[in-house]
């Protein structure tokens, strides 16, 4: 009996764990920004903004974390309540979307390409609810549903020309995630600045195996990013979440970063995402997902939300400690390059 | 020496046949070459080591699927045990520790208790995907990195040297625990009842052997190896943690364990063709020699897996007992 009552505590002990687990089930958590509940999201007086990460956490110091940031900084701006469901399954968006329909939220934002279908078939059964489709291209266009989408081609162009400026062995590498739309915008982008910078550079290109963890196996990146600097890669872009960061930190630890070694990373400023990545991080290619976030539910909430897509802003992070390493001309080259790609002047010439 | 070559003649034949082809791309290409054995290498380690765990449990007669779980629980220990105390190597300790504890908890579940040893482990890792990501934070760096040693005159020896021998504390010591594994299983005393516990248990109780304690003995300390592949992720080959670091390695290490047909050589020879394959299928990808598309490329591993593994059915037999939890007769 005694063994038998053992047993059982340890087996509620495991559900109790499941339930607050992130790993196995799908957590909520409530944002302390604005005093409300979702209790009444109904009522025309209230504003609740709901987030569906994709697989992934909503810290993952990359993509879902700033559209989270985004969409909570507007929450609080406009008085509203905002709450995120991370998804730890692709076949949860469509019950963890429901989940907020149900309670008559009036914003769902969903994160990620992969959850373009699933948001698409939720905004149309859904007419009265506004969704905001983080990196979800709209091919056609349905009117309470917009896509945030970003020219990936272009940060990825402005961060391959430094790269190009930058290298000695006119070697580069790319460390990727999974290869979906936004990631090849990113490397196509990529390669084709270096080229346009350095027509004698050559440009390595490895996206993770198809899996589920394509953009959270920091195991891979960081052999991936081994391989690359041992075949004389002196300039490393490390995109797709923590596949990336994985990359990123490997490279930082090599002899010469920061000095002969660097490397590259994305989406958001990853000076401040991966501290450990300093020693070699020179630039970020980044989303303005941030911003795109919160200028989208702040349209939400005044009304002028338009649907189809919404183009956001992109650019390359501040060089911090290793501006030192990148000589005047090669910055004002740059920045002249960033400066192009934005009024249309250069264009990146990538196409999927 | 001459018994442990005709026992392991298949092994050695794959194991050598690999070696050729691998020195004839040296001379071809040293540094594609080397790196991408390093690539392949590294990533077969935690995949041995985990084998490792499968095979002394189910040798022993009992399933063990918690790995998964085991190895995360001590790269997660092993992570944030080097944070705290500031040092590596304290580090490595406490991810060793926890997987002795997380085997622990499998043997007195599985094996004291009786409960249902596929159960036991799901509960392991859900266990360990709940206290890993609940207890996690962010933005803790190392406190320092892994040394990278090398042995003298081993590591001098062209291609095999640099893969093998130049490496961190726990890629290092992979080798040496897999043929003291093999040994131990196939030459020692403790080898001999460890197999007859898992092969007919009821045997084994009437010659004496302490069924349970042989299991529990076992089961915890496989543990200390998933606590190496946990601790080998965490601070070798990541150099950080991240949730669900192991992204699915342990499952992984069970297929390779079948694959070397439950004998620690062949498991080493079935990780080592693993870890060749994803390297070798990035290295095409990067290379673009050949122009078909890199999803069909990272599916060699898996396609050969399965043709071995059809070509293999029939042949490699698990231990008669594995699974069956052992309950004293009268």
């Amino acid at each position: 009996m005694k063994r038998m009552r053992t047993l059982a505590g340890i087996s509620i002990l495991a559900l109790v764990l499941a339930a607050c687990s992130s790993g196995t089930t799908d957590t909520a958590a409530e944002t302390t920004a604005a005093a409300l509940d979702d209790s009444n999201c109904a009522a025309a007086e209230s504003f609740c903004v709901g987030l569906v990460t994709d697989i992934g956490k909503v810290d993952d110091k990359s993509f879902n974390q700033s559209a989270w940031e985004g969409a909570q900084a507007a929450a609080a701006e406009v008085g509203g309540f905002a709450k995120y469901i991370e998804t730890t399954d692709t076949k949860d968006y469509a019950a963890n979307m429901k989940q907020f329909t149900d309670k008559s939220y009036d914003v769902i934002v969903t994160v990620g390409f992969l959850m373009a279908e699933a948001s698409v078939a939720a905004a149309k059964e859904n007419p009265n609810t506004k969704f905001i489709g983080v990196d979800q291209f709209q091919a056609e266009e349905v009117a309470n549903l917009t896509g945030l989408i970003f020219p990936e081609d272009q940060a990825g162009y402005a961060a391959g020309y430094l790269a190009g400026l930058l290298t000695k062995t006119n070697k580069l590498g790319q460390v990727l995630g999974l290869e979906i739309a936004p990631v090849q915008k990113f490397a196509k982008g990529f390669e084709a600045g270096a080229t346009a910078a350095n027509a004698a550079v050559k440009v390595t290109t490895v996206y993770h195996p198809p899996a589920d963890n394509g953009f959270g196996d920091p195991v891979w990146g960081a052999a991936e990013a081994k391989k690359q600097l041992s075949q004389g890669a002196d300039i490393i872009f490390g995109a797709g979440g923590g596949t990336g960061n994985g990359a990123l930190i490997e490279i930082a630890k090599a002899e010469g970063a920061g000095t002969s070694i660097f490397c590259i990373g994305v989406d958001t400023d990853q000076w401040g995402t991966v501290p450990e990545a300093q020693p070699c991080l020179v630039t970020s290619a980044m989303k303005g997902l941030v911003e795109g976030t919160s200028d989208l539910v702040k349209a939400a909430f005044d009304g002028s939300i338009k649907g189809g897509n919404f183009n956001g802003t992109t650019g390359l992070a501040d060089y911090h400690d290793l501006a030192a390493a990148v000589s005047a001309d090669i910055q004002a080259k740059v920045a002249e390059i960033v400066a192009g790609l934005k009024d249309g002047s250069i264009m990146t010439g990538v196409t999927l | 020496m001459l018994d442990f070559i005709s026992d392991n003649k298949k092994s050695l034949i794959t194991l050598g046949l690999v070696t050729v082809i691998a020195y004839v791309f040296y001379f071809l290409d040293e540094i594609r070459t080397t790196s991408v054995l390093v690539f392949g290498w590294g990533y077969a380690v935690p995949l041995v080591l985990a084998a490792m765990v499968g095979i002394i449990g189910e040798r022993s007669g009992v399933v063990n699927i918690g790995i998964e779980g085991q190895m995360l629980m001590s790269a997660f220990a092993g992570f944030f045990g080097s944070v705290f105390t500031g040092s590596i190597y304290l580090g490595m300790i406490i991810g060793i520790l926890t997987g002795v504890l997380m085997g622990a908890f499998l043997a007195v579940a599985a094996v004291k208790w009786e409960m249902d040893q596929i159960i036991a482990g799901v509960v392991i890792n859900i266990v360990a995907a709940g206290l890993t990501s609940f207890f996690y934070a962010q933005g803790k760096t190392l406190p320092e990195l892994m040394p990278v040693v090398s042995i003298p005159l081993l590591s001098d020896i062209p291609l095999i040297g640099p893969v093998f021998f130049r490496n961190g504390l726990f890629a290092l010591s992979t080798l040496f625990i897999v043929v003291a594994v093999n040994y131990a299983l196939f030459k020692t005393r403790w080898g001999l009842r460890s197999r007859s516990v898992g092969e007919y248990p009821s045997a084994a109780d009437a010659a004496g052997i302490n069924v349970t304690r042989v299991r529990m003995m076992n089961v915890t300390l496989a543990g200390a190896l998933a606590g190496c592949a946990g601790a080998f992720l965490a601070l070798e080959a990541a150099g950080t943690f991240a949730r669900g670091l192991t992204a699915g390695r342990g499952f992984l290490a069970l297929a390779i364990m079948i694959f070397g047909a439950w004998n620690p050589m062949g498991a080493l020879a079935a990780a080592l063709f693993f870890g060749l394959s994803t390297a070798i299928a990035s290295q095409l990808q990067a290379d673009e020699v050949i122009n078909i598309p890199q999803q069909f490329v990272n599916l060699l591993p898996f396609v050969m897996t399965l043709i071995v593994l059809s070509i293999a059915v029939g042949r490699v037999r698990p231990p008669a007992a594995a699974g069956q939890p052992y309950t004293k007769e009268g």
